[in-house]
Formats: structure tokens, C-alpha cells, sequence
């Protein structure tokens, strides 16, 4: 018998027998997102200004956050009850304060108004932002998000938000030029606010509810907009059945991978690369066929592709048919898959496609002048999220 | 010395939304009772699982009954498995992460 097994073994036979986990307290197993744990069901909770500091200085707040666990490492700014009182009367002023909006995995934390107004006050939302980051975190919050998995899995996942609509130039998003660098005080803070309440209120810290084997810099932020003037087709919103003035869309996957064409004018040799960063064994994608792509387009890439007259539609139907390896290719690198039940019976040799369906791959404009565009691979087991910014 | 010009701010993480809960008390023996296997999905956890309950099962005279697997590793177990689960051990073994 190995040694691990041996010293597993020993452990569960000395446990102790009102702890049935060596070395883990009953109270921290308790705030676990367990498996038949009733939920409380309340539909508000208060919370008040009850922390005592000595002063506000940024040394100060990051050290009273850091000794308890709290904040992203960079500095903070101090939640007064001032300030989350202005962060809630910019666009959530009619609305209560106290309601519960979302329970978020895995520590199920109760996110109200007021708490998500108290996280974007110290990542440094300018007042207006809110009614933006409510949609959002009831977006995460949606079933097919699977924000339990998200969180909690090794895969170095981060929500991506895209801000569609009025709310982009109204709240001064950056859709243009640089829409996923930095520079932007929406699209930074924004990000950062969401990241906060993962690692606040879902309880998703590296090492406690976040597993991530080496994380990823979106982890920080990971805030976009769509640049629906640049942009040859319809808004994505529309796209996907949703009729609102502002929009955000939720999908939680890697880091963008770029991919460069100056040559083409031919939308078929721009697709082509997009096509081979998708068709990658490295990515979640290859070994979970019902996992989305998103694929953000340079507006001049998109110009390009729409003025031979290709549709969106045609984008993801010829993506669909390209980007594909061999099935042996894929038996060969997994034991463990999601398919769907036609792709298993696709000889060795034949082309296998790397999503089960064109509607999984997701097509929009974001970003400046230049010839670069991305692909955005999908942590797997999740779905994205569209809904309307509704405070 | 009381500081000059406390402030007051907000705790960022709110309430909790599911009641506390405590583990139950663990058997004083596993003698006589059912050890399941929930298989995580991962690559080599059905392995590893079964070997420790194996082993669990012979040192303890405790009866191994299967291992059973859930839909995916990155969603929760059914509910409808769980239960199944519950009628058919005493002691269910599984794992997280790869």
C-alpha cells in the first residue's frame, strides 16, 4: 500500500469522533456551499458601517483588509457610509438597498444593493456604475452560469462582462481602441468591482474557494464594451432575442487569444485564423463539445468580412466548419469528455468539430484601429448570460 | 490612545445565505457499516477512491458497495444520485480537484 493511502487511512481511523474531518472545524465546513444545506430564504439583509478605523488612508484600509482576508492586494478605496450612500443614489435610488438580488457560490453570500454599492466603492467605481454591476452579478447568478464550478474549479476562468448599448458612452466605457487594456476608469472598475464580490461575497479566494492552479490577470478585471458603432451587424443583445437600451453579457472563460490578419481582404483567410486558435487541444472547448466561443472582432476585420456580404450568421457557420481536428486527435488527448452523442461515432480520421453547434460561437466588435481580434475559449461546463442593465 | 479621526466603514462580504450547518458525529466504528464511492469525474479519482475505500473496507470490516459517478466534475451531484446515495451508505468517500 503507498504511503498516502497508509497515512489517509490512519487519519480516518483516528479522527476524533465529533469531527469526522482531521483538522477541519465543524464552523468552517458549515459555510461551505454543502450539497442539501437549507437555504434561509430570506429576501433582504441589512448590513451597517461597523468597522473602526483609524484613519482612511490607503495604508491604513489595505492593511485592516489584508488581516482579514479581504481586497485583490491592490489598494482600496475606504467604503464610508458616505460614499456606498452616493454609490446607491446615482441609478439605484428608487430600488431597496437591502434586497437580495443573489446568493453566490460557493460560500452563498447574500449580495444586496447596498453590499455590491460598498464593493464598488472600494474598487473605485465612479457613482453611476451600479445599476451596471447589479445586472452583472444577476447575471453570474443565473443557472447555466454555474458560478459554483466557475469559482471553485482549478481552470483559470474569470467572468468576461460586455457592456452593450446606451450605457456605454453614458457611463464613458471604453469600446474602442485598448476596450480590454487598460486607461478606462469604467471598464477598470467595473471589472475590479466584480472581482471583489467574487472574492467578498462568493467567498472565491485562491486556496478557500477558488482552486485555480495559477490563476489568470483577468482575475482582476475583465471588462469590455461592444463597439456597436464600428460594428457591420446587428447589437449582440438583439442578437440573442434581448431588446433593451443597455445590455450586459456574462461569459466566463480564459484570457483573449489573439489572432492577427494585415494581408487578407478575403473574409474565408481572416476566419481561418480565428479558426486555428479555436481548434486547440489545450483549451476546455476541446474536451466539452457544448462549451461557446467568443470571438470579438476588430472593427476592421469586421468591415472586411461584412462587405463581401457575410452575415454574422455566416462568421459562425463557416468557424463552425473550420475549426475542426481529426477525432483520433481528440480521443487520443482525453479520457474524460462532454460530447454529444453524434461526434462518437465519427470515424478516427474524419474532421471533428471543436463545438457541437455554430450557435456556440459568439460574434461581436470590440476594440480600435488595427488588424487584431480575439477568441475567448469558455471554461467548459458554463453558458453566457445576456440581460438587460435594470438597477 | 484613541485614534484622531476614526472612520467607520462597511465589512465587504455581507451574510450568508445558507443556515450553518454542523457535521454529523462520526460512527464510533465502522465495523458493519456501507462505504460508498461518489467518482468526481476526474481522470484517476474513480481509481483512487475505490483503492481507499478498498482498503477502508478490509481494515475496518466495513462493507464496500460501489462506486457510483456523477454527471460531470464541474457540476454538483443530482439530487436524485444523492439520495439514491444516502439510502444505499452510511459513509460516502469523494474528492475535488484533479
Amino acid at each position: 500500500m503507498s504511503k498516502w493511502m497508509d497515512k489517509m487511512l490512519g487519519a480516518v481511523e483516528a479522527a476524533d469522533a465529533a469531527t469526522s474531518v482531521a483538522g477541519v472545524a465543524p464552523e468552517d465546513v458549515a459555510l461551505c456551499d454543502i450539497p442539501g444545506a437549507p437555504a434561509l430564504g430570506a429576501e433582504s439583509a441589512s448590513i451597517t458601517p461597523e468597522i473602526v478605523i483609524d484613519d482612511a488612508s490607503p495604508e491604513q484600509l489595505i492593511e485592516t483588509f489584508a488581516a482579514r482576508g479581504w481586497g485583490d492586494g491592490l489598494p482600496l478605496v475606504a467604503p464610508t457610509e458616505e460614499r456606498v450612500e452616493a454609490m446607491l443614489a446615482a441609478g439605484c435610488e428608487a430600488q431597496d438597498p437591502d434586497e437580495i438580488i443573489a446568493v453566490l457560490p460557493p460560500r452563498q453570500g447574500q449580495a444586496t444593493r447596498r453590499l455590491l454599492a460598498v464593493n464598488a466603492v472600494l474598487a473605485g467605481c465612479p457613482n453611476g456604475l451600479l445599476p451596471v454591476l447589479v445586472s452583472t452579478v444577476r447575471a453570474l447568478a443565473e443557472p447555466q452560469i454555474n458560478l459554483r464550478g466557475v469559482n471553485a474549479t482549478t481552470h483559470p476562468v474569470a467572468p468576461l462582462t460586455i457592456v452593450h448599448g446606451d450605457a456605454v458612452e453614458a457611463l464613458g466605457f471604453n469600446a474602442g481602441l485598448g476596450t480590454f487594456g487598460p486607461g478606462n476608469r469604467a471598464n477598470a472598475t467595473l471589472g475590479r468591482a466584480i472581482r471583489l464580490a467574487m472574492l467578498h461575497i462568493a467567498g472565491a479566494r485562491p486556496g478557500e474557494g477558488d482552486a485555480s492552479t495559477q490563476g489568470q490577470p483577468s482575475k482582476y478585471a475583465y471588462c469590455i464594451a461592444e463597439n456597436q458603432k464600428e460594428s457591420p451587424w446587428e447589437s449582440y443583445p438583439r442578437a440573442v432575442g434581448i431588446e433593451a437600451a443597455s445590455a450586459v453579457t456574462v461569459h466566463c472563460g480564459e484570457n483573449p487569444h489573439n489572432f492577427h490578419d494585415m494581408e487578407n481582404e478575403a473574409p474565408s483567410a481572416i476566419l481561418d485564423k480565428a479558426a486555428s486558435v479555436m481548434a486547440t487541444l489545450g483549451s476546455n472547448n476541446a474536451p466539452v463539445s457544448s462549451a461557446e466561443f467568443f470571438i470579438i472582432f476588430g472593427p476592421e476585420h469586421a468591415a472586411t468580412i461584412a462587405a463581401a456580404g457575410w452575415t454574422r450568421r455566416d462568421v459562425q457557420s463557416y468557424l463552425f466548419e473550420r475549426a475542426r481536428l481529426t477525432a483520433g486527435e481528440f480521443r487520443r488527448a482525453f479520457d474524460v469528455v462532454q460530447y454529444r452523442p453524434w461526434l462518437a461515432d465519427l470515424r478516427d480520421d474524419e474532421a471533428m468539430p471543436i463545438t457541437d453547434h455554430p450557435d456556440q460561437i459568439r460574434v461581436l466588435v470590440a476594440g480600435g484601429p488595427g488588424k487584431h481580434s480575439c477568441v475567448i475559449p469558455s471554461w467548459g461546463m458554463t453558458k453566457s448570460v445576456t440581460q438587460p442593465v435594470e438597477p | 490612545m484613541p485614534p484622531e479621526n476614526p472612520v467607520r466603514i462597511y465589512a465587504p462580504d455581507g451574510t450568508v445565505g445558507t443556515a450553518r450547518r454542523s457535521l454529523a458525529a462520526s460512527p464510533s466504528t465502522l465495523a458493519g457499516r456501507r462505504i460508498a464511492v461518489l467518482d468526481n469525474g476526474k481522470p484517476g479519482a474513480a481509481f483512487i477512491l475505490e483503492e481507499l475505500a478498498g482498503n477502508l473496507s478490509r481494515r475496518t470490516q466495513s462493507e464496500f458497495v460501489g462506486v457510483f459517478a456523477k454527471g460531470s466534475a464541474a457540476t454538483p451531484c443530482e439530487d436524485d444520485l444523492f439520495q439514491d446515495l444516502v439510502g444505499r451508505a452510511d459513509i460516502i468517500l469523494t474528492g475535488t480537484a484533479d
